[in-house]
């Protein structure tokens, strides 16, 4: 296993070594490096964008899955989940499109149309999360004389954090690739970079913007990767 | 054996029954926004009419549709003579009308593409504000705009993915003039978005085409180009010389197409795609059944 596992590596490696040297053979480095200070500038609108997007859908995305698996809900909320379901079939260009008709042109529209992408995985894994906690965990806290709230935030909460966490990875790995669509609507972004290169047919351009995204996407996934592994407690993290 | 040839045979019957389906004679080619959708369109609908099998791929950027056409990909499309002149054949002398078309016409049949002839259309660049925001700061040239940018007056500008980065584009542009909008005054979108933005007061100067329609529906002041930097953009067909070759009857008919455009002809036709909503394979048809071409 590990040594199927260095040998994936070392090929891996040698791939990424191989299309180094073919990509600065054939000159695209500097074409790249040409557009450094859009790269830079584009970059941050970009990271802006995503950040207060992801945030926000994370603010009310948590909460709205977590008041769905309360038991008050319980007939609705497969239906409200069937809905969300659909909306995630909607294609996220058409989502920003629409919200472009709603709010006009700039960033208003594209945080929004971001926002509603990035909220239905979020929603979906809280509320999924919560129904999966063991029923004899839930009883076992009741009997303790544990206050509804207690057992949400004590039992509850804790063990479908792992779930939670996987849900908002997969909302902000979709919002940044998702991002450079903000760029037809006036919102910005490495989009920008890439749909000029399209229009110019300037490879260098496109990848100036397409490699920094895909970065900043492996980046994110990362980063939310070690906080899954890190922020969960001990006893309900399946990866410690 | 036997099962073996039969699929083999059933393979082969399906392969030829799909280069049958694909045996679109001609391929009209076409860039991202209207005037060149309803161009496209209209090519399409005139050659069908004429006994051709036509397959339309419009909405490409102006260099993809330039390569398109060159590896020849693409039959047939619209051009603008200013475009081929500055961007694909990097000549930076400036040229009258005339000249620009017979340059382009002897540069470009080195690669195989025949200039038919040009219409009275001429589809320039260019800089406009809202009216009122025009008279109110008396910026009626793109030389009171330099003035006005350069006393620090912070205008903001919407421009199109291409436009920004061309040859013939924002940077020269702001050269020649002697004036630079900050980087974050520029605010780029799709072509058809900015004139959207410019009405809702999104941005105070917007890069529009001369004869769209929304210029003098939305109530818009185009700047003059004082200094001549935009080139002419006379628009024409342009077809590839095997092509012409083959079926000489479309340079004819495109030629009569050609001979009933003008700016007005081309903003009406704009218009009522952008402004009145009409399909653009309506408006398309609509003008060839009054100039009695299908």
């Amino acid at each position: 296993m590990t040594q199927s596992l260095g040998l994936g590596r070392a090929a891996t490696l040698l791939l990424v070594f191989a299309l180094g040297i073919w990509v600065s053979a054939s000159g695209l480095v500097d074409s790249i490096v040409t557009y450094w200070e859009d790269i830079v500038y584009l970059t941050k609108q970009h990271l802006v964008l995503v950040a207060s997007s992801g945030v926000a859908a994370i603010l009310i995305g948590v909460p709205v899955g977590i008041w769905l698996s309360r038991p008050s809900m319980e007939k609705y909320a497969e239906t409200v989940m069937q809905i969300f379901n659909i909306g995630t079939t909607i294609p996220t260009l058409a989502v920003v499109a629409l919200s472009m008709t709603l709010l006009g042109i700039g960033f208003p529209p594209a945080f929004f149309g971001l926002f509603v992408a990035s909220l239905l995985p979020i929603v979906r894994n809280t509320y999924a999360g919560l129904l999966t906690v063991p029923a004899h965990l839930k009883e076992a806290a009741t009997g303790m004389g544990m206050t509804r709230r207690q057992i949400l935030w004590r039992v509850e909460l804790p063990n479908a954090l792992y779930v939670i966490f996987s849900g908002i990875r997969t909302a902000l790995a979709i919002n940044v690739g998702t991002t450079p669509l903000a760029f037809l609507i006036g919102g910005g972004g490495l989009g920008e970079l890439i749909f000029t290169g399209i229009d110019l047919m300037d490879t260098g351009m496109l990848l100036a913007g397409a490699i920094p995204t895909a970065a900043l996407a492996v980046a994110v996934d990362f980063l939310m990767g070690q906080a899954q592994l890190h922020l969960i407690p001990k006893g309900v993290n399946p990866l410690r | 054996m036997n099962i073996t040839v039969k699929s083999a045979l059933t393979g082969l019957a399906l392969a030829g029954f799909a280069m049958g389906a694909q045996a679109a004679d001609i391929v009209v080619g076409g860039k991202n926004f209207t005037e060149q959708q309803l161009l496209s369109a209209i090519t399409q609908l005139v050659l069908e009419a004429n006994g051709h099998n036509v397959d339309n791929r419009a909405g490409m950027g102006s260099a993809a549709v330039r390569q398109a056409m060159e590896n020849g990909q693409i039959d047939v499309y619209w051009e603008y003579t200013g475009t081929s002149l500055i961007t694909y054949n990097k000549i930076e002398e400036k040229l009258d009308p005339e000249a620009t078309y017979e340059r382009v016409k002897e540069l470009d049949a080195e690669k195989g593409i025949v200039w038919l002839n040009p219409s009275e259309a001429n589809n320039t660049y260019a800089l406009a504000m809202r009216a009122e925001d025009s008279e109110e700061t008396g910026i009626a040239t793109i030389s009171d705009l330099a003035q006005a940018v350069n006393d620090d007056s912070d205008l903001t500008l919407a421009s199109n993915a291409e436009f920004y980065a061309r040859a013939d584009g924002l940077k020269p542009l702001q050269e020649t003039y002697g004036f630079e909008f900050g980087r974050a005054n520029i605010k780029r979108m799709d072509t058809g978005l900015v004139y959207q933005a410019l009405k809702d007061g999104q941005v105070d100067v917007g890069l529009v085409f001369a004869t769209d329609g929304r210029i003098p529906a939305f109530n818009f002041t185009v700047l003059a180009d004082d200094k001549g930097y935009f080139p002419s953009y006379a628009l024409a067909p342009v077809i590839r010389h095997e092509v012409l070759e083959a079926n000489p009857d479309i340079g004819e008919v495109l030629n009569e197409v050609s001979a009933k455009l003008n700016d007005e002809v081309m903003a009406n036709l704009n218009a009522s795609v952008d402004v009145e909503k009409i399909s653009i394979e309506n408006a398309a048809t609509q003008f060839l059944e009054d100039n009695g071409l299908i």
